[in-house]
């Protein structure tokens, strides 16, 4: 019999007491340890996307830089892609709605080139022009209802994106139109028809290797090639713009041309021409022209915004570090408190017994330590209980604390002010009308919970010292005579 | 007591020899608890001094007052103050805990003094399953765990039936015999008191007079009505058949 057993028989002996306390000090133990998972899942949120996001800029510089004698036409009711086939970019995405509503679910409308109204061979006859290369892009889409602090919103889920290209060999051989880096199979060649490359993510996606047939709305291609991207993991599917076209129910339609110069000082007077070319009033299709000015033009909007975007981060992370550490005062407090009263009860209620222990030669060292131990022992199940409920409902508790707002909005567009992100680089979407923001997700680690029983035992002894040290200073001729 | 003195105890001398077995008496409130939270080291006077083996006790820091709570002194009390959530055997355990003894050593000893006390086959059962004398039983064998030099016994049979009380009191004579421990018993009960050494007794905190107990003669293995030889064991005397 030591001392140890004595704390737990003596604290079985009033079981409902035990539990009701252990799990009120449970209750306040979760808050202290979904604080700091919030505080990481923010902070790790943050870091994330804060890396895609210079990433994602990275390689508009590096698009920018290496195609600055290409010109890229859409309808302009599209709007103004950031980017460029193959590129970090998934442009186009958001169609006729951009980001701000007006989302699609599967294909959307009015949003491409009628070939018949704006053709290549229209095109290449402007002086200085040395290749036109078409190209469809078509996203499958779905939409998801997001809860956000501003109400439940849909939220466009891209699945995969179908990339529609012409197979001319003189374009494959000469300009970047196909995805490089195949690491399985073979690259699409000219003319190639019924035919698909996938990107990594959509032969995993589909489940699909070199060889398969894979069934695309009810018709079969068969796989070639499988490349790895070299940024974004996006889901794309490589084919002939023909059969791009015949499956999207898009025949004559395109949703770029992408224009290269033979100088890339001819891009300006390219530019003008290519915008003076008639199109029919009865058809409403304007042209968007994108040249490396533009491009350039959105790159410093871009990185403004970054900038703007990463200083209101800053600015949250430390507002919600403060609540953070506000919060867990709080919750070290009130669990002090709590142990505190219990064991102040306690001693009172056994003041006869404790004369007795000291009657039969117990030291005050021996009755703090008794004292003591109970009330770490409390405080240890209430750990427990803790990060039971942490494990369960870290994040929850977080949000509700305000260190995890629920899903919302990138921050770069200023909606919401929040830091939480959601990305789904799986799915090919861009920064700018990305798809809807994940909220951060607060994980109680092993490392986590290992400190919360440590925090426990140490707040047990900080709220049983005092009254375990009136149990040590009771004279055991009063204790004697108490009732 | 409050806001106003009141001397428990006024010019008491006492000595006790070692070996002895001492009843003090008086009425409610004439000092004997007092007296006995002195000697036990549980008090100190307001004036005077308490030489425990030729060491005044009452000069000693708490520490030290511990340890001869521990190593020298048995307590038995009124209310038996057994701990509820402990078995028999487990209590008898407890002042031993302190010590330098080994677990088997200390369950050893505590086995040992249940069946001194006619405790055998009880030891795992908590208190609330003991009858009171079986409880104080234990509490005698508790007081005896350390090996005392005295055993300070408050108004041990205060709450026992009349079969017990003789029972208790024969079992602390019996030890007082056999193992040679002194016995200091508090108690209000004269039928109890005569059965021990000496008789002191206590008023308005003074000690007004001293007789001998029937135990001192039980010591000389005679019966203490008629004087014929008695055996420690005998409850009755063979010859006269009064209760010993």
């Amino acid at each position: 019999m030591g001392v140890f057993t004595r704390a737990v028989r003596n604290i079985s002996r009033r079981k409902m007491r035990a539990l009701l306390v252990i799990i009120a000090l449970g209750f306040s133990m979760a808050v202290m340890i979904s604080v700091p998972a919030g505080i990481v899942a923010n902070q790790e949120s943050s870091q994330n996307m804060a890396s895609f996001l210079k990433g994602t800029l990275n390689n508009l510089e590096q698009e920018i830089n290496t195609t600055a004698d290409q010109i890229v036409v859409r309808n302009s009711s599209t709007p103004a892609s950031t980017g460029f086939p193959g590129g970090g970019f998934a442009g186009g995405q958001y169609r006729g709605g951009g980001f701000a509503g007006g989302f699609f679910n599967g294909r959307a409308e009015g949003s491409y080139i009628n070939e018949k109204i704006v053709n290549a061979s229209v095109i290449s006859q402007i002086p200085g022009v040395v290749a036109v290369v078409p190209e469809l892009e078509h996203s499958e889409v779905t939409l998801e209802n997001i809860t956000t602090r501003f109400g439940t919103r849909p939220f466009p889920e891209i699945e995969y994106t179908i990339w529609g290209v012409s197979l001319n060999s003189s374009l494959i051989d000469n300009y970047s139109i196909l995805p490089t880096n195949v690491t399985v199979g073979r690259n699409l060649h000219e003319n190639d028809t019924g035919v698909v490359v996938l990107s990594q993510n959509s032969s995993e996606y589909f489940g699909a290797g070199v060889g398969d047939t894979l069934s695309i709305s009810g018709q079969n291609f068969k796989v070639v090639g499988i490349y790895q991207p070299s940024s974004n993991q996006t889901r794309d599917i490589y084919m002939n713009i023909s059969d791009a076209q015949t499956l999207t129910n898009m025949t004559g339609e395109v949703s770029q041309f992408t224009v290269y110069a033979q100088n890339s000082s001819d891009v300006d007077a390219i530019a003008t021409a290519i915008s003076d070319i008639p199109v029919s009033s009865s058809v409403a299709q304007t042209l968007s022209i994108t040249d490396v000015n533009t491009l350039e033009n959105n790159l410093s909007n871009a990185t403004s915004l970054y900038n703007d975007a990463l200083a209101a981060a800053q600015s949250t992370t430390s507002q919600e570090q403060n609540t953070a550490i506000q919060d867990i005062a709080i919750a070290v407090v009130a669990t002090s408190l709590i142990v505190l009263f219990v064991m102040l009860y306690t001693v009172r209620e056994r003041t006869k017994e404790i004369g007795t222990l000291k009657a039969i030669g117990f030291s005050n060292w021996n009755v703090m330590s008794q004292f003591m131990l109970e009330g770490m022992l409390l405080s240890l199940g209430a750990g427990v209980v803790g990060i039971a409920i942490g494990s369960i409902g870290a994040s929850s508790l977080a949000g509700v604390l305000g260190l995890i707002p629920a899903a919302s909005r990138n921050s770069l567009f200023g909606s919401s002010g929040s830091t939480a992100f959601r990305y789904s680089p799986g799915a090919g979407s861009g920064v700018f009308g990305s798809a809807a923001a994940h909220a951060a997700t607060a994980v109680i680690t092993p490392q986590l919970m290992l400190i919360a029983l440590g925090g426990a035992i140490l707040l047990g002894a900080l709220g049983s010292l005092y009254p375990a040290w009136r149990a040590s200073r009771t004279r055991p001729a009063e204790a004697m005579k108490y009732e | 007591m409050g806001k106003r003195k009141v001397s428990a105890l006024s010019g008491l001398n006492l000595q006790v020899n070692k070996g002895e077995f001492v009843a003090i008496m008086g009425p409610s409130g004439s000092g004997k608890t007092t007296l006995l939270n002195i000697l036990g080291c549980l008090d100190k006077p307001t004036a005077g001094k308490a030489v425990l083996n030729d060491v005044d006790v009452t000069k000693l820091p708490e520490k030290k007052l511990c340890e001869i709570r521990r190593n020298k002194i048995g307590f038995v009390f009124q209310t038996f103050n057994l701990l509820p959530y402990l078995n028999a055997i487990e209590n008898v355990e407890l002042p031993m805990e302190s010590t330098k003894k080994s677990r088997s050593e200390r369950r050893r000893r505590a086995q040992e003094l249940l069946e001194i006390v006619g405790l055998s086959g009880r030891e795992g059962h908590r208190p609330h399953k003991l009858s009171a004398g079986e409880q104080q039983r234990v509490a005698i064998a508790r007081a005896l765990a350390n090996n005392p030099d005295i055993v300070l016994a408050d108004e041990p049979t205060g709450n026992l039936d009349q079969k017990n009380k003789f029972e208790i009191v024969r079992l602390l004579g019996k030890l007082n015999i056999d193992q040679g421990t002194t016995i200091i018993m508090v108690t209000h009960d004269g039928q109890m008191a005569a059965h021990t050494e000496r008789v002191l007794l206590l008023n308005d905190g003074k000690i007004m007079k001293e007789r001998q107990g029937l135990h001192l003669v039980k010591k000389k293995l005679m019966c203490p009505y008629c004087g014929a030889k008695i055996q420690l064991s005998d409850a009755r005397c063979p010859s006269c058949r009064k209760r010993l």
